[in-house]
């Protein structure tokens, strides 16, 4: 303190120092306090501190006075910005969401962009493999398109484009495998396909070949039609120039039809899918396959075609359908010759035409059979010509079906002449039997114009005019002729020589005159209904029927166009003997006809046995029966003189015959009287005298007598007692009694021994003329058998 | 010759052309019917054997050609007859009014007792007929003698009358052989010809089976 005050100063000076030190210094205040202390003034120190702290105080006060409004002024202004900062940071706190919110949104977002940016780069990558692939699908998508349209063979070449070329390019794809797997199968599948297809084909086929058939048939029907309009002959057609397939292109022009050209098949039956099948199968090497089942699936075909329905014979459209089927068959194959190689031979065509033409025949010749109207059978050989010239258009051999129309005509004229023994039934069975009379010129002209016949009696007699014979003659004459007609008929168009034909006719109709006009006058000449009047009509009528051949001779060589001149006839017609053989048997019946009225009188008979006196007049019966028989002849003057006559011989003989049993065979008859017997002869003067009536004209009577000499002659060697007589001359010319057997003689004889032993009974009586007339007889009846039992 | 039946009897069927005695006849020998009309020449006869009462009687009928030109062999037949069928179509008047001629022939040519009866046939065409079954009655009834209409074609009748005309005739001589047997004692011979005595026969006294038959 060098000066106190200096010192003072100095000292304060120092305290300055330390107390700015300890103010400059928060911590480290141990040097400081350290000097102070050091000084050991630190109470002045702290004195000098006070005051320090005073004037700080006072500088604080001070200044807290000089800075206290501003001071509130700042509190309040910082009041003021705490409010606002709190709104800032509320408002930055708010942003701050937002922010974080369209960050968020913003981070998303790129996430997607790296997303879309990997995929990107993927899509890429994928995009250049599918570019190498796409080739591939597209061959695929190839394939499937070829397989839904069914085009098989462009689809099998794309399948080995697939398999060859693209593949192979993206075989390291997995899929390739399943495509590689699925060639095989799609292969497969088209060989299905395709064999399906030809199914479908061959279902088409036969169901298209009827029409194809028909066309065909209908084409050569028109052809041989033009043929012959144009020839005038029956020609058939040459080979090829018909063609069934194009029938809708020749319909509309009838020029065409004589091109030869441009055959094809594909206007009615698509044959594609056949050849596409073909070439399929060719192509997948498996031809042989095919050509088997092809040609095992028609010829199964061939056998349902061949096998005509059950109910053909009813229609002509049976038969049509038919042929159409067999004709649609065989056109085809034909077809297939030749646009297929070698998938139809000729070999093999020919083998199934051979083997199929004797079934046809036979089912023809079978349903032919069935057939009972002869406009059918007509139109079935008009229909079977058709389908023979069409087969043999196309080149197939149909001798064989040839001969079957010979077999049908057969079958054809047996239903002719069945349709023809009804006609002459009806004719029979409608004849009056009485000459056919005309009572103007038309009527007579009619009856001409079917029958020829000329009579110059006829034509000058007024009318009306009678015709000897009944209706039955030209009605008959006509069915014949119609017959005729109906069998020429059928040999047209097949093609036969006139002489053949000419030959035709004059056999079935010598069958029809022979067999069905014979059987069916025996039949009605047999009739027991048919009385004398038919008889003695038919008779008659065969005389005129006779005439016919003559007629009909002229007739078939008119119709058939062979002259009489220059063939000398193979079969001349047997009409006449038939007709000749009729007569002799409805003459024959006349006979009989009577004989059976002489029975049935006969019946009537009613002799007393054991009369004893006659009754003086012939019995009843005889008297009828001369009666009748007087009438009969009388009545029938249209009945011939020949047969008359010969009816008469006959009538006459048969009373001998009746008589002559009723006396010796009869065995109801044990016993005959001698009054019994004097009736007999009184019955038997009646019947000489109706002999020697003359009951037909220009009989010789003694003739007619002669017939009774039998019964004659035994009742006169009884009745007289002649025996004598007959023993003398027995076996001499001279012989009154050259009729009269031993053995009748015994027999009556006997009978009358018999009567007389009855009387004796009834009587019993024995006088002496009984006695010696039982002696008598007894000597004559051991003479009589002693005679030469064989001899007259 | 054995006798191989009772009676015998003759009976006539007369009447036009066409009226179809002949297929009368023929249905009732045969059973049978042809419908071709064929005219019968002369005459002609059939017999049949039916049954009455136990006997056995042979009829022998003559069936007549209708057609004027026979008439005279025809009327030869009517002597003998025992019993005669006038024959008339009722669809025919012509023939029809014929019966009284062919009676009043009858009366000319026939045994006085002969049994009549008068038959209208082919009673099956009813559509065509033109003489009803009251004229036939009523012209039956003027004569006194039985009527019928028959048809040959459908069977009808034709069995009856012939059974009935047979009876009447059978009835007629059973009763006359009696007249006869009491004043002669002699067994009825088997074959009775019709004699000129007798008349008109039996009015009275008809079976009631006759009476409905001739209703038929």
């Amino acid at each position: 303190m060098t000066d106190p005050l200096v010192q003072k100063s100095s000292e304060s000076q120092n305290y300055e120092q330390l107390a700015q030190e300890i103010e400059a210094l928060d911590t480290y205040w141990g040097p400081t306090f350290r000097a102070i202390i050091e000084d050991g003034k630190h109470e002045k120190f702290l004195e000098h501190l006070e005051q320090r702290i005073r004037s700080h105080d006072r500088d604080i006060e001070k200044l807290c006075n000089a800075h206290y409004q501003g001071f509130i002024d700042s509190i309040r202004e910082l009041l003021h910005v705490r409010s606002e900062a709190q709104d800032l940071k509320s408002l930055i706190a708010s942003m701050d969401k937002d922010l974080q919110m369209e960050l968020q949104n913003v981070l998303q977002r790129g996430e997607e962009v790296e997303k879309a940016r990997r995929v990107e780069s993927n899509i890429m990558s994928t995009i250049d493999q599918l570019q190498v692939c796409l080739p591939v699908f597209r061959m695929y998508h190839k394939l499937q398109e070829q397989l839904a349209q069914k085009r098989y063979y462009p689809a099998l070449k794309s399948l080995e484009q697939l398999e060859h070329t693209y593949l192979p390019q993206v075989s390291r794809y997995r899929f390739t495998n399943h495509f590689r797997e699925s060639i095989p199968k799609f292969r497969k599948k088209i060989q299905d396909s395709s064999m399906s297809e030809l199914k479908d084909f061959l279902e088409n086929v036969r169901k298209y070949s009827s029409r194809i058939g028909e066309v065909a048939m209908r084409h050569t029907s028109e052809q041989v039609g033009l043929d012959e309009s144009i020839t005038g002959k029956r020609k058939l057609v040459p080979i090829g120039t018909n063609n069934p397939f194009l029938d809708e292109y020749e319909a509309q022009d009838e020029s065409t039809q004589d091109d030869e050209d441009g055959l094809s098949a594909q206007d009615l039956v698509d044959f594609s899918p056949l050849y596409r099948c073909l070439h399929i199968f060719t192509v997948l090497g498996d031809k042989h396959t095919f050509e088997n089942y092809y040609t095992k699936q028609r010829k199964e075909q061939s056998s349902l075609v061949l096998q005509p329905h059950a109910n053909m014979h009813e229609s002509i459209q049976g038969y049509r359908q038919y042929f159409h089927a067999v004709v649609g068959f065989f056109v085809i194959e034909n077809h297939l010759l030749y646009t297929t190689n070698g998938l139809v031979t000729q070999a093999i065509l020919e083998e199934l035409w051979s083997s199929s033409v004797p079934k046809i025949a036979s089912n023809l010749r079978t349903h032919a059979s069935y057939c009972t109207d002869a406009e059918l059978i007509l139109q079935i050989k008009n229909v079977i010509m058709l389908f023979i010239n069409t087969l043999a258009n196309y080149g197939y051999n149909v001798t064989q079906l040839m001969s079957t129309l010979q077999d049908i005509r057969e079958h054809y004229t047996d239903v002719l002449m069945q349709r023809c023994v009804h006609s002459f039934r009806e004719i029979f069975d409608q004849d009056n039997y009485h000459p056919l009379q005309v009572s103007n010129d038309t009527e007579y002209v009619t009856v001409l114009e079917v029958f020829p016949y000329r009579d110059a009696g006829l034509e000058r007699s007024p009318y009306p005019r009678r015709f000897p014979f009944s209706s039955m003659v030209p009605k008959v004459y006509e069915q014949v002729k119609e017959f005729v007609c109906a069998s020429l008929k059928y040999t047209e168009e097949l093609n036969l020589s006139q002489t053949e034909v000419d030959d035709m006719i004059r056999k079935s109709t010598n069958l029809l005159l022979t067999r069905t006009l014979s059987g069916c006058l025996t039949t009605l000449i047999q009739k027991p209904s048919v009385g004398l009047l038919e008889l003695i009509q038919i008779t008659i009528n065969t005389n005129y029927l006779e005439l016919t051949n003559a007629y009909l001779e002229e007739f078939i060589s008119s119709i058939s166009g062979s002259f009489v001149k220059d063939v000398s006839h193979k079969a001349e017609l047997q009409g006449k003997s038939m007709f000749k053989d009729a007569r002799a048997e409805a003459e024959e019946q006349i006979y009989e006809r009577l004989k059976a009225k002489i029975d049935d009188t006969f019946e009537l008979a009613n002799y007393d046995w054991t009369l004893n006196e006659p009754q003086g007049r012939a019995s009843d019966y005889i008297i009828d029966l001369v009666e009748f028989l007087q009438c009969t002849f009388r009545a029938f003057t249209n009945l011939p003189i020949k047969v008359a006559r010969t009816a008469c011989m006959a009538a006459c003989q048969h009373i001998n015959k009746k008589l002559l049993y009723m006396i010796l065979e009869d065995d109801d008859v044990k016993q005959i009287s001698l009054g019994a017997l004097k009736q007999l002869d009184l019955d038997l003067i009646q019947c000489e005298q109706f002999a020697t009536s003359e009951p037909v004209k220009g009989l010789d009577p003694s003739l007619l007598l002669e017939c009774f000499t039998d019964v004659r002659q035994l009742l006169d060697l009884f009745n007289q007692c002649d025996f004598s007589a007959y023993f003398h001359d027995f076996g001499e010319r001279t012989s009154k009694y050259p009729r009269v057997t031993p053995q009748s003689a015994i027999k009556l004889l006997e009978k009358i021994r018999e009567a007389d032993k009855d009387k004796k009974k009834i009587l019993s009586v024995l006088k002496k003329d009984e006695r010696d007339k039982k002696k008598l007889h007894e000597t004559i009846l051991r003479t009589l058998k002693e005679l030469p039992q064989t001899s007259q | 010759m054995a006798k191989s039946y009772d009676y015998l009897f003759k009976l006539l069927l007369i009447g036009d052309s066409g009226v179809g005695k002949t297929c009368l006849l023929f249905r009732f020998s045969e059973d049978a019917f042809n419908s071709t009309f064929i005219s019968t020449i002369g005459i002609d006869f059939k017999i049949r054997t039916i049954e009455l009462d136990g006997k056995k009687i042979k009829l022998q009928i003559w069936d007549t050609a209708g057609q004027e030109r026979f008439r005279t062999i025809t009327t030869a037949y009517y002597r003998g007859a025992m019993g005669i069928m006038l024959v008339y179509d009722i669809t025919n008047e012509k023939t029809f009014e014929n019966i009284k001629n062919w009676i009043r022939n009858i009366e000319e040519h026939a045994a006085p007792d002969v049994q009549k009866m008068i038959l209208g046939n082919k009673c099956d065409m009813n559509d065509k007929r033109v003489v009803t079954k009251d004229r036939g009655e009523q012209l039956a009834l003027e004569y006194g003698i039985r009527f019928m209409e028959t048809s040959a074609k459908a069977s009808m009748n034709v069995e009856e009358s012939f059974y009935i005309l047979s009876r009447d005739i059978k009835a007629h001589i059973d009763k006359k052989m009696e007249g006869k047997n009491t004043s002669e004692g002699r067994n009825p011979p088997s074959v009775i010809r019709p004699t000129p005595d007798g008349g008109g026969g039996f009015k009275g006294n008809k079976p009631s089976w006759f009476s409905r038959c001739t209703v038929l």
